[in-house]
């Protein structure tokens, strides 16, 4: 058993393919939101194993860093879209 | 990579993709948060599988974090003004989309490269973090900043709960 690159893109093509999935099912747009960090998951995973397998020239950890990034986006994302949806009172 | 992290690598690939599947069709803000935990989860050690451990750990705070918000029991919920047809596109879409790029990795031909890093990689990411890729850091920074901001004033005004059904 052992991963290669071409495994690597398929689970991140599975995520990335899921997030887009439940942003588009969802019909409450705050459960569509959360579709948001799976498809930056996708994303992240891809850049990993670009990083880990495939980093031929260039800065070897791009990849890794990109993926951090990716993580807190998608953070801020989620905060910014429950936050604008706003609290629900009693009033 | 040896047969450890491969099992490791796969095991974490199946919790973030049954994670996935259960954010899609659970109902529930707690058990929405529940799954996006086990998307993070399964996330972190795919990266640590693949000798990613500061992204992993980046990874599983940012999507903790992410979860504790999602569970909250207190925001409103808001609908889509799109109909049924066209949510079911957006699946046929999603779906099409998984096609292309399945399709892309399984006929792409990659580059293929000795990894020298170390199993967490620290040091070296800080280094492009702070020094290579700044630019960039203190661009993500400033988004999280402005969202914060923009998701704190957002939420200090109180919304009644039936203020949908006004509207209507």
């Amino acid at each position: 058993m052992s991963v290669t690159l071409v495994s690597v893109l398929f689970v991140a093509a599975g995520l990335t393919a899921l997030g887009a999935f439940i942003a588009a099912w969802k019909r409450d747009l705050t459960a569509a939101l959360t579709g948001l960090p799976v498809m930056f998951a996708g994303a992240g995973v891809a850049f990993v194993g670009v990083a880990r397998f495939a980093a031929a020239s260039g800065a070897p950890l791009l990849g890794q860093e990109v993926a951090v990034l990716l993580a807190i986006a998608a953070l801020s994302a989620v905060g910014l879209g429950i936050g604008l949806a706003g609290r629900e009172g009693s009033r | 990579m040896d047969s450890l992290h491969a099992i490791g690598f796969y095991v974490s690939a199946a919790l973030a993709g049954v994670g996935g599947i259960f954010l899609a069709f659970l109902q529930g803000n707690m058990r929405r948060g529940a799954a996006l935990a086990i998307v993070g989860l399964g996330v972190a050690g795919i990266y640590a599988s693949l000798s990613a451990g500061f992204a992993a750990l980046v990874v599983l705070v940012g999507y903790a974090g992410s979860a504790l918000l999602v569970a909250r029991p207190d925001y409103r919920t808001v609908e889509q003004a799109a109909g049924r047809i066209w949510r079911q596109l957006g699946a046929v879409g999603a779906a099409l989309l998984l096609a292309v790029l399945a399709y892309a990795a399984f006929r792409g031909h990659f580059a293929s490269a000795t990894f020298n890093g170390g199993p967490f990689g620290s040091v070296a990411l800080g280094k492009l973090f702070f020094a290579h890729d700044a630019l960039a850091t203190e661009a993500v920074g400033g988004l999280v900043l402005g969202s914060l901001v923009g998701a704190a004033a957002a939420w200090r005004r109180e919304r009644p709960r039936d203020e949908r059904e006004v509207r209507r």
